[in-house]
């Protein structure tokens, strides 16, 4: 359209079209084409109409694009020969015919009379194949392209006064005079805001921390809110390039830390793209906006509409880094990666994404950190930022103290359970380096890594791979924690140790405990203060090596102590006296001072329990079946007689039911107690997978043997009326032995007087002269004898009475206390004190 | 300090019930024939050292005396694989080796004479241990030497070892068959009174139950001695398990009998074994628990004492104590649900004058003999049904004494010179009384017994003046 011949080319051009068409279409044998019959004018005119009008496809202006769709519909439609063809011809075209515009166009027109054929074909139309609508008349035109137009072009009314053009002059003009600035200087400024930069009109005001527009500047009202919504990117900029800012000045000085330090530069690459935009905007924002009327071909120009489309994605970004920032201003470590992550769960794809990405660079030291705890037992945390901490404590603590989970720094994606056993995998190889001095788990540690292929590819996973990392944490804690348990029960002998403080200090190992109580108890019974503990010790010493512990390991003897607690004054030996083990290093993790302190209380009470039983035999044994005790009192007057036989009498039948208390206490101890948390103490010990495990069936196994010896907190009351009952039984004790002295004593003296009485006869025989005042001597000593004895039996029996009475109340009030007990079983206690029913007859 | 037992094997029946006894525990413990520790045996947690002792070169002998007053059953055992075993110095077979000839007077005064050489070997013994326990006599009552010479003893180690616990498994004669003893009656009536008197347990091991449960039990149609002798043997190694295998409980003898004899005098313990089996015999193997065990423990086909009880007087017995020992794989929750069904089922009978229960001893299973059955018990039990056994002695006796039959063979011995037939009131009469005590612990008012007849009571208690000369008072 530039040359002037041209346009004169162009009517004659369209006129001879016309023509072209009509004729062709005309009717057989009818009169040639009259050039200015109306027919012909409408159809010029009509011709015009179309050509002057803005018809423009809907597909993008792209010659390839289309020839490329042309080809790919003759593909499907099984001409592939042709498509191959068309694509030869249109190579040809592209490189040969370089002078020639809107190839797309032509391309197009092509295309769509190709298929605007077939439709003719099909619709059997073939006698207005060509520009069928020529014939119609205008009021239908609106109506038949529909038919015969089916490609979606929409025909506008072109105005033919051109009033559009003028209406966009006028509002250019109203607009100008309603802005002093012109929409390109406002989006430069825009452009400047969204960098945090202050522009000739947009300034950041620092009270309200926000960009403002000038009050000077007048603008329209939708501008203003159009500069305002874009400029909030900027504010959100600001906010975060000045905590990149901050953080990276911090970085030698403060902790920023290393997941703080991943932050900044996952935000600075998340910046960089947005520092890319806008440099291209910035390129864009210099080409003048066009007027609407000459809107089509200048595409790279930037309006604030434009803009706002242009930053509608960045602005979701920014909004998003701006939040994390602010969240995580205060945040390190751990804390920082779960605040982020709490972001992530985003149902915006897009969002997701970039969260994603974010997160796998923030936590990706996190990861590494956990990967050289799991597989290394290294704690590289020098900012403090991981979610284990370690603490200096002594080889004994190590397990308990020596480490802990950090709660705050616990990111959220890890969930609590992976993050104990991230702990306790960790925690194994330092137990092992540090307290067994172990070198085995570095080789369970390789192989792990090679089967994970950890260390194929370093920092290999990280955040969106959790199940990677419980991978790598499960066969790692596996592979250790088997390891750890095989090192305690191996090289430690951890179930031997066990079974020996079971066997002294739990008194299993009977002949050990009754030489020693036999050995010791001479001696305990003086003062506290007075007992040596070195001889004590050599008496533990004498009592294994004259029982079979003589034959146990050495090193577990070695390890059995004997422990003199802190005595007040008026103890007795028996009251401070007691075995340790030294469990040492590393089993002093499951033994620890405080479980020691247990098994010395149980130890304590099983003690006292063996001596008063010890004491009971020692009262049988002065009464047994054949002792002379039970003969020889013929001489006695019979009232005295009955007394004696009577006193004989309540001591057994009193013993008769101590012995039955005491012997089914122990009973209920050893059955119900001992043994039974033993065996499922040895079934857990069995299933348990780590140390904790093992820890916890042991915490367990001292648990139910503290609460069944009724040593725990609540059978304070039945504990204490066991005490005063075993008192009570020593004094028993004694009572017996006085009563036994008592009666040996007065046998001896009969047997002395009956065989003087013997003699006298016979040297009375011999000489009869001292025999009166012997005589006498011996009737009056009889009759003292026979006083005595009844005084001596008199008072033993009322002593027996009163302990036999003291004794049933108290037993009465042990046996009434059983069954009510809530905290623990001691049904069987209960059922085996009154087996045969005693006590049910005898209260009723 | 093992608390060592000494045993004396007295006599024909004594000497082959203990040789059975050895041979088990030598089992037990791993120990060859020779008395060397056999390879296997190195599980240890089993306590030798009760039983044996350790020569200079390490052979285990066992702590025990072999007496006999004739030569045979000790030739036989000199003659036999287990001859290297024993200490030969602790061997006493009388020089002219005519034995006692089933008069108990004969093997008691017989004893007198070589008091001297038996107690020098048992002193030895007694000073070669550290802290000995006491005694366990192995012997009949029923024939002369193992009756008058176990009775001689019995009151010798009274008066000696007067501290230390004595102990008997004494075999009571078969009361089914006729016996070529006659003067069987007399026997028992002059051991008893030292068993009653003289010693603290007496294991009664009743030949005519014995007989009956290797019949009915196991299926023998005519069992030999050796049989019932491996039943001996069998309940004698299980009653000295936890003393050989120590535990929580019961690892000394005193602690054992403590409990099962509350009233020093009815110390006559009953037994009861299951499963039984005897040597090289296929038996059906049952299902063994602790529940079937101690069930079957309380069964009287499974015990082995005759009980001559009438009904009426069997359904008043009463029990006094029972322990019960088992051995092998037990689960100790086992034990409290088999006590519960038991107290729950009644299945059990125990005095009403004082508190009482089955006690339960767990103890391990050698591992060097192998066993069909997973569980075996052990009952030592006091019962006064007991007392039936004793009364029939004692009518026995009276029919013999009645006819003034065979008495002369006594009065050719000082104890009964001059026609004093007084040992044999007073030994009546001291059984009697036992039987007295025993029906009276049946009673609920056991406590007040005998207590409102004081002279009826002193006769009991007064006449068993056993150690110190009776006749001191004439």
């Amino acid at each position: 359209m530039d040359d002037e011949e041209e346009q004169q080319k162009l009517p004659d051009l369209v006129k001879a079209l016309v023509h072209h068409l009509l004729s062709q279409n005309l009717p057989p044998n009818s009169p040639p084409l009259n050039p200015n019959s109306s027919h012909f004018r409408n159809s010029l005119r009509y011709a015009h109409r179309i050509l002057s009008s803005h018809l423009s496809p809907s597909i993008t202006p792209d010659a390839a694009a289309v020839a490329e769709s042309i080809k790919r519909r003759l593909a499907t439609e099984g001409r592939s020969s042709e498509a191959l063809s068309f694509a030869d011809l249109y190579t040809k075209f592209v490189s040969k015919a370089a002078d020639v515009d809107n190839k797309w166009a032509l391309l197009h027109l092509f295309n769509i009379i190709s298929q605007d054929r077939k439709t003719a074909v099909k619709s059997q139309l073939d006698s207005s194949v060509f520009l069928p609508n020529l014939a119609i008349s205008d009021n239908n035109a609106v109506k038949t392209p529909r038919k015969g137009w089916s490609d979606g072009v929409v025909v506008l009314a072109k105005d033919p006064d051109n009033r559009r053009d003028i209406a966009f002059r006028e509002y250019v003009k109203l607009v100008k005079e309603e802005n002093d600035v012109t929409e390109e200087a406002m989006v430069t400024d825009v452009l400047y805001a969204c960098q945090g930069v202050d522009g000739k009109y947009v300034k950041f005001d620092n009270e309200n921390s926000c960009y403002v527009l000038l009050d000077s500047v007048r603008v329209s009202r939708g501008t203003t809110g159009m500069v305002y919504r874009l400029c909030e990117l900027g504010v959100l900029f600001k906010k975060v390039i000045g905590y990149i800012e901050q953080s990276l000045g911090r970085f030698q000085t403060e902790d920023v830390g290393t997941v703080g330090q991943a932050f900044c530069s996952a935000l600075q690459n998340e910046l960089s793209d947005y520092y890319k935009l806008l440099a291209v905007l910035e390129a864009h924002s210099s080409n003048p906006i066009p007027l609407l009327s000459e809107s089509g071909n200048s595409v790279n120009y930037l309006s604030l509409r434009r803009l706002a489309v242009w930053l509608a994605e960045p602005m979701v970004k920014m909004k998003l880094m701006a939040d994390l920032v602010e969240k995580c201003r205060v945040l390190r470590g751990g804390a920082m990666a779960g605040a982020i992550h709490l972001h992530a769960r985003h149902g915006d794809p897009m969002v997701h994404e970039f969260m994603k990405r974010l997160l796998q660079r923030v936590c990706s030291p996190l990861f590494e950190m956990v990967k050289r705890w799991v597989l290394e037992g290294e704690l590289e945390d020098i900012f403090a930022e991981f979610f284990i901490v370690g603490q200096p404590v002594k080889a004994e603590s190590l397990w308990r103290e020596g480490y802990r989970l950090h709660d705050v720094m616990l990111p959220s994606f890890i969930s609590a359970s992976l993050a104990q056993r991230i702990l306790r995998t960790g925690k194994s190889i330092n137990f092992l380096r540090v307290c067994c001095e172990d070198r085995g788990w570095a080789h369970a540690a390789t192989e792990v890594a090679i089967d994970t292929g950890a260390t194929a590819r370093r920092g290999g996973f990280g955040y969106g791979e959790t199940d990677t990392l419980e991978s790598l944490v499960d066969e790692a804690s596996k592979r250790i924690d088997k390891h750890l348990l095989d090192v305690i029960y191996e090289r430690y002998k951890f179930k031997e140790h066990c079974l020996a403080i079971k066997r002294y200090l739990l008194l299993g190992q009977g002949d050990f405990v009754q030489y020693l109580m036999d050995i010791v108890g001479p001696e305990l019974s003086g003062p506290a203060n007075t007992i040596s503990s070195f001889k004590v010790a050599g008496l533990l010493e004498t009592a294994i090596r004259a029982s079979n512990a003589q034959y146990d390991d050495p090193d577990i003897l070695d390890r059995l102590r004997v422990k003199m607690m802190p005595h007040e004054s008026g103890d007795r030996g028996w009251d401070v006296f007691s075995l340790e083990y030294d469990a040492r290093v590393p089993l002093d993790t499951v033994f620890t001072e405080s479980v020691m302190a247990r098994y010395l209380r149980i130890f304590n009470f099983l003690w006292k329990l063996k001596r008063v039983e010890h004491a009971l035999i020692g009262a049988w044994k002065i009464l047994k079946p054949n002792c002379i005790t039970s003969n020889s009192f013929i001489r006695l007057q019979s009232s005295v007689k009955m007394q004696l036989v009577s006193a004989l009498r309540r001591c057994k039948v009193l013993w008769v039911e101590i012995n039955h208390f005491i012997s089914n206490l122990q009973y209920y101890i050893m059955f119900e107690v001992l043994e039974i948390s033993w065996s499922n103490f040895l079934s857990e010990m069995e299933v348990a997978k780590d140390l904790d495990d093992l820890l916890a069936a042991h915490e367990k196994y001292m648990d139910s043997i503290v609460e069944k010896s009724l040593l725990g907190e609540l059978s304070q009351s039945l504990y204490k009326s066991l005490v005063v009952i075993f008192d009570l039984i020593l004094r028993f004790r004694s009572h017996a032995d006085i009563l036994y002295e008592g009666i040996h004593e007065l046998q001896a003296k009969i047997t002395e007087s009956s065989l003087s009485s013997r003699a006298q006869q016979k040297t009375r025989k011999q000489s009869k002269d001292k025999s009166l005042d012997e005589g006498s001597w011996i009737a009056d000593g009889r009759k003292a004898l026979t006083q005595r004895a009844g005084e001596f039996l008199r008072k033993m029996e009322q002593d027996l009475d009163a302990i036999t009475k003291e004794y049933t109340s108290l037993q009465e009030e042990f046996i009434s206390q059983l069954p009510v007990q809530q905290h623990v079983d001691l049904k069987f206690l209960f059922f085996r004190l009154d087996f045969n029913d005693f006590y049910k007859r005898v209260v009723s | 300090m093992p608390r060592e037992i000494i045993t004396l094997q007295v006599g024909q029946c004594g000497n082959q019930i203990g040789m059975e006894f050895w041979k088990q525990l030598c089992l037990e413990h791993g120990i060859s024939k020779d008395g060397i520790l056999e390879d296997f045996a190195t599980q240890g947690g089993d306590r030798k050292d009760v039983f044996f002792y350790q020569a200079d070169d390490q052979h285990y002998i066992p702590r025990a005396l072999l007496i006999d007053l004739e030569p045979r059953v000790i030739n036989g055992i000199q003659n036999s694989d287990y001859r290297n075993l024993y200490n030969h110095e602790n061997i006493f077979v009388s020089d002219h080796g005519g034995g006692a000839g089933n008069n108990w007077a004969s093997g008691y005064h017989q004893g007198k004479n070589v008091e001297e050489d038996i107690m020098d070997m048992i002193d030895r013994e007694a000073d070669g241990s550290d802290s000995l326990e006491g005694f366990v006599l192995c012997h009949s009552i029923a024939g002369g030497t193992g009756s008058g010479m176990g009775s001689y003893l019995l009151e010798t180690l009274n008066d000696r070892y007067s501290k230390k616990l004595v102990q008997t498994y004494s075999v009571f004669p078969n009361q089914m068959e006729t016996s070529d003893v006659v003067v069987q009656p007399y026997n028992s009536l002059l051991t008893l009174k030292r068993l009653t008197l003289n010693a603290d347990c007496v294991v009664v091991l009743d030949n005519t139950a014995l007989n009956r449960i290797a019949v009915e039990r196991l299926h023998l149609s005519n069992p030999t001695f050796a049989q019932t002798n491996s039943l001996v043997s069998t309940v004698m190694s299980a009653s000295t398990t936890t003393l050989r295998y120590p535990g929580y409980m019961n690892n000394d003898l005193v602690g054992l009998l403590a409990s099962l004899i509350p009233t020093p005098r009815c110390h006559f313990l009953m037994t009861g074994y299951t499963p039984l089996t005897v040597e090289r015999q296929a038996n059906v193997i049952r299902k063994t628990t602790v529940l079937d065990v101690m069930r079957r423990l309380l069964q009287a086909k499974n015990i082995m004492v005759s009980s001559y009880a009438r009904t009426k007087d069997a359904s008043q017995a009463k029990y006094i104590s029972i322990l019960n020992i088992i051995q092998g794989e037990v689960d100790p929750t086992q034990v409290h649900e088999s006590l519960q069904r038991i107290r729950e089922r009644k299945l059990v009978n125990f005095i009403e004058w004082g508190p009482a229960s089955i006690q339960v001893a767990l103890s391990r299973k050698s591992p060097y003999v192998q066993t069909a059955h997973r569980v075996s018990g052990l009952m030592l039990a006091s019962h006064t049904s007991i007392r039936h056994l004793f009364s029939k002695c004692l009518s026995q006796y009276d029919k013999l004494r009645r006819k003034q039959a065979f008495l002369d063979n006594y009065r050719k011995f000082p104890m009964f010179a001059d026609n004093d037939l007084s040992e044999f009131d007073e030994s009546r009469d001291i059984i009697e009384s036992l039987v007295d005590e025993y029906k009276a612990c049946e009673s609920p008012d056991y406590i007040k017994w005998g207590m409102e007849d004081p002279n009826n009571m002193m006769t009991g208690e007064g006449s068993a003046a056993g150690s110190l000369d009776p006749k001191s008072e004439v």
